[in-house]
C-alpha cells in the first residue's frame, strides 16, 4: 500500500536506494548515502557490500545507524576493517560498482562542486565548505556514479563555481582522453525528481518527477536549460512498509529531519 | 625502567610543539585529539602548517579560530554537525590561513608516500579539477615511465610532529588502536620526522601491549610523549570507550559560526581549564553527568576467536638427523 504521509527527503532515499542493485560494492560517502545503503541492505538488497572512507568493508547492515564513515557502528560484526587505504585502493584497482556521493553544486554533465562557492582565487569572495573528501576518488575511479542532493536552484547550476569532483567534465571523450577508469555520473536523486546523462550528449536530463511535482516545477528549480526525457514519468510513491523501515533506521529524525 | 615518556600534556605540547611546524593531525571523524588541540591552542602555538586527510567535529576549526594555523593541507575539513567549517572559511577570506585542498585518497597517499619516505606517489584522482589547477604545492602531472601515460602525482607530506589520540599506550610510546586505526594515523604518524604526541584513554604495562603487537600502529621508538587523558577525543568519538557527542558538536558548532562568539568558547572551554580533566568536570558542571553517560557505547562486540602468537623453536632439531630417502641416497 502506498504511503500517503511522508517527506520528500523520506521519497528521496527510498527512490535512492532502488538505483543499488544486489550484491554491489557501493563506496558510500558521508551523509545522506549511509542513510540510503542501511535502507538498501535491510530491503531489496541483502547481499550488496558497503565500502566507506573510514575503510569499513561489510556485507551485513550496520547494527545501528551510522552517523561518520568511521562510526563504530560499521565496524561491528563487520568484514574488515584496514582503513582508508584499503577501501580506496579497491577503487583504483576498479573493484567498486557504485560510488554513491552528495555534493553541493551539480552542473548538466554531473561535475560536482563540494569544495566552496564564488571565486577561489580572489579568498575574500569565497565561501568554503568540506572539500572533496573522498567523492573525487570515488567518481573518478567507481564503475557508475548515484548523486543524492536536494533539489534547489543554488545547487543545480549551468557551471559549478569550483569542480571538485569529475562528472563528465565538459562532454563526450573527455573522461577517456584523461584516463579516467570509472564510467562517470548515471543517475541523480533529488528531492524533487531523478535524473539520467544522454549516452550521446553526456547531458543531464529529467527521467522522474515525484509525485505533487511537475516538469515546469522542476525547470524552475534548476538553474541550466533542463532537458526533459520523452519518457518522462511520475515516480511511484513509497510503500508504508518503506516508510517505517525507513523511519525505523533513523528514529531520531538524524537525516530524515 | 629506563625509558618513560609518559607526561603531562602541557609538558608535551612545549616540549615537542614549536611555532612554525608542520603538523600530522590526527583521527577522522572520530579519534580526533581533540585535548591535544586545545592544549596547542592554550600554549599560542604559530604558524603552524597541518596535514591530513579529513578531520571533523570542528577540532581543526578551531585550531584555526584561535590563530594557530597558518597552512592547511587537507580533502575535507568539518563541524559536520553545524554543516560547516565557520573559522576556517572566514581566516581563508581574510587570508589568515591558506588552503591546499585535494582528495583523500591523493591524501592518504601523501602520508604513505612520507611514511614510505619516496617522494611522490601517483593516484588516479584529482585529474581534470580544480584541485590540480589550483594546488600545484602538492598536485602535479607526471608521466609513467613505464607505459607513457600522464597521471596525478601528489607530493609526499612529512610532518615534523604528528598529534594523535589513540584507545591505549604503554610507558614506553607503543600505541594500540583498533576499530579504524583512526584510517591514516598510521601513515601520518610514522611519517613525522621529529614523532609523535600521543593521548590515550588508558596507559598500561609494556607487556600488555606487547602481548599483541598487530594492535601496535606506532612503535615506541617513534614516540615522543606519552599523556594519559581520557575522553582525549570529545566530543567525537573513541571505540570502545565513548560515541560522537553531536549535542555538544552542535554547541560547538553554534560559536565556530560567529567570529565574535568564538573567544568566548575558547575563554571558557580551553584558556579557561587548566587540562582535559578540567575541560571534562566543566562539561559535567555545564551539561551534567548524564550528559557523559548517553556516550557510553554498546559493548560486547569482542573477538570471539582468541588468538595465539606462539612460535616454535629451532632448537627441537638440535641432534636430529637430516631427513633421506633412497633417491637422495641414489
Amino acid at each position: 500500500m502506498h504511503a500517503t504521509n511522508y517527506k520528500l527527503t523520506e521519497l528521496m532515499v527510498v527512490r535512492c536506494a532502488k538505483e543499488i542493485k544486489d550484491s554491489e560494492v557501493v563506496f558510500a560517502g558521508v551523509g545522506l548515502p549511509l542513510v540510503v545503503v542501511g535502507f538498501a541492505m535491510v530491503t531489496h538488497a541483502p547481499n550488496m557490500i558497503l565500502f566507506t572512507e573510514g575503510g569499513s568493508i561489510r556485507a551485513t547492515a550496520p547494527p545501528g545507524l551510522a552517523i561518520t564513515v568511521d562510526d563504530p557502528a560499521l565496524f561491528c560484526n563487520g568484514d574488515a576493517s584496514f582503513g582508508m587505504l584499503s577501501t580506496m585502493a579497491a577503487l583504483q584497482r576498479g573493484e567498486v560498482d557504485v560510488a554513491f556521493i552528495g555534493g553541493a553544486q551539480i552542473d548538466k554533465f554531473g561535475n560536482i562542486n563540494s569544495t566552496g562557492v564564488g571565486d577561489w582565487s580572489k579568498p575574500e569572495s569565497f565561501t568554503y565548505f568540506a572539500g572533496s573528501g573522498g567523492a573525487n576518488d570515488m567518481a573518478t575511479s567507481g564503475k557508475r556514479v548515484l548523486a543524492i542532493m536536494p533539489q534547489d536552484p543554488k545547487k543545480f547550476v549551468e557551471k559549478v563555481d569550483y569542480l571538485t569532483t569529475p562528472g563528465f567534465l565538459d562532454g563526450p571523450g573527455a573522461r577517456e582522453k584523461l584516463g579516467m577508469i570509472g564510467g562517470g555520473p548515471s543517475v541523480v536523486v533529488s528531492t524533487m525528481g531523478v535524473y539520467k546523462f544522454d549516452e550521446k550528449t553526456c547531458e543531464m536530463y529529467l527521467a522522474e518527477y515525484y509525485p505533487g511535482q511537475s516538469v515546469e516545477k522542476l525547470k524552475a528549480n534548476c538553474s541550466f536549460d533542463l532537458k526533459i526525457s520523452p519518457n518522462v514519468k511520475e515516480t511511484e510513491p513509497p510503500t508504508e512498509e518503506e516508510i517505517s523501515v525507513l523511519r525505523s533506521i533513523d528514529p531520531t529524525g538524524f537525516y530524515l529531519g | 625502567m629506563a625509558v618513560d615518556k609518559l607526561m603531562s600534556l602541557k609538558e608535551a605540547v612545549s616540549k615537542y610543539i614549536h611555532d612554525g611546524d608542520t603538523v600530522y593531525y590526527g583521527g577522522f571523524q572520530i579519534m580526533v585529539p581533540m585535548a591535544l588541540t586545545h592544549e596547542i591552542i592554550r600554549q599560542k602555538k604559530r604558524n603552524l602548517t597541518t596535514i591530513e586527510s579529513s578531520t571533523d567535529v570542528g577540532g581543526l576549526d578551531l585550531l584555526v579560530g584561535a590563530g594557530c594555523v597558518s597552512e592547511i593541507h587537507s580533502a575535507w575539513i568539518m563541524n559536520w554537525y553545524v554543516k560547516a567549517p565557520y573559522a576556517i572559511r572566514r581566516a581563508f577570506q581574510s587570508k589568515q590561513t591558506k588552503r591546499f585542498d585535494v582528495s583523500n585518497f591523493a591524501a592518504t597517499s601523501a602520508l604513505i608516500a612520507g611514511f614510505l619516505g619516496v617522494p611522490f606517489l601517483p593516484v588516479r584522482g584529482n585529474i581534470g579539477t580544480d584541485m590540480l589547477k589550483l594546488n600545484p604545492t602538492d598536485l602535479k602531472m607526471v608521466k609513467d615511465p613505464f607505459s607513457g601515460e600522464e597521471m596525478t602525482a601528489v607530493r609526499a607530506w612529512r610532518a615534523d610532529v604528528a598529534v594523535i589520540h589513540a584507545q591505549v599506550a604503554d610507558r614506553l610510546g607503543n600505541v594500540m588502536s583498533w576499530g579504524t586505526r583512526g584510517v591514516t594515523d598510521e601513515f601520518g604518524a610514522m611519517g613525522a620526522k621529529r614523532g609523535v604526541i600521543v593521548t590515550a584513554e588508558e596507559i598500561v604495562e609494556p607487556e600488555i601491549t606487547r602481548a599483541d603487537p598487530d594492535r601496535t600502529v606506532v612503535p615506541y621508538f617513534k614516540t615522543l610523549a606519552v599523556v594519559h587523558a581520557p575522553w582525549g577525543a570529545h566530543p567525537s568519538a573513541c571505540r570502545g570507550y565513548y560515541g560522537l557527542d553531536i549535542r555538544f558538536s552542535q554547541y560547538q558548532g553554534k560559536y565556530e559560526r560567529n567570529g565574535e562568539l568564538l573567544p568566548k568558547f575558547l575563554d571558557e572551554w580551553v584558556y579557561g581549564c587548566e587540562d582535559h580533566n578540567a575541560y571534562i568536570k566543566k562539561y559535567i558542571q555545564k551539561f551534567g553527568q548524564a550528559g557523559l553517560d548517553r556516550l557510553k557505547p554498546t559493548l560486547g562486540y569482542k573477538p570471539k576467536y582468541q588468538v595465539d602468537y606462539g612460535f616454535h623453536d629451532p632448537a627441537v632439531w638440535k641432534g636430529v638427523p637430516q631427513y633421506t630417502d633412497e633417491y637422495i641416497k641414489a
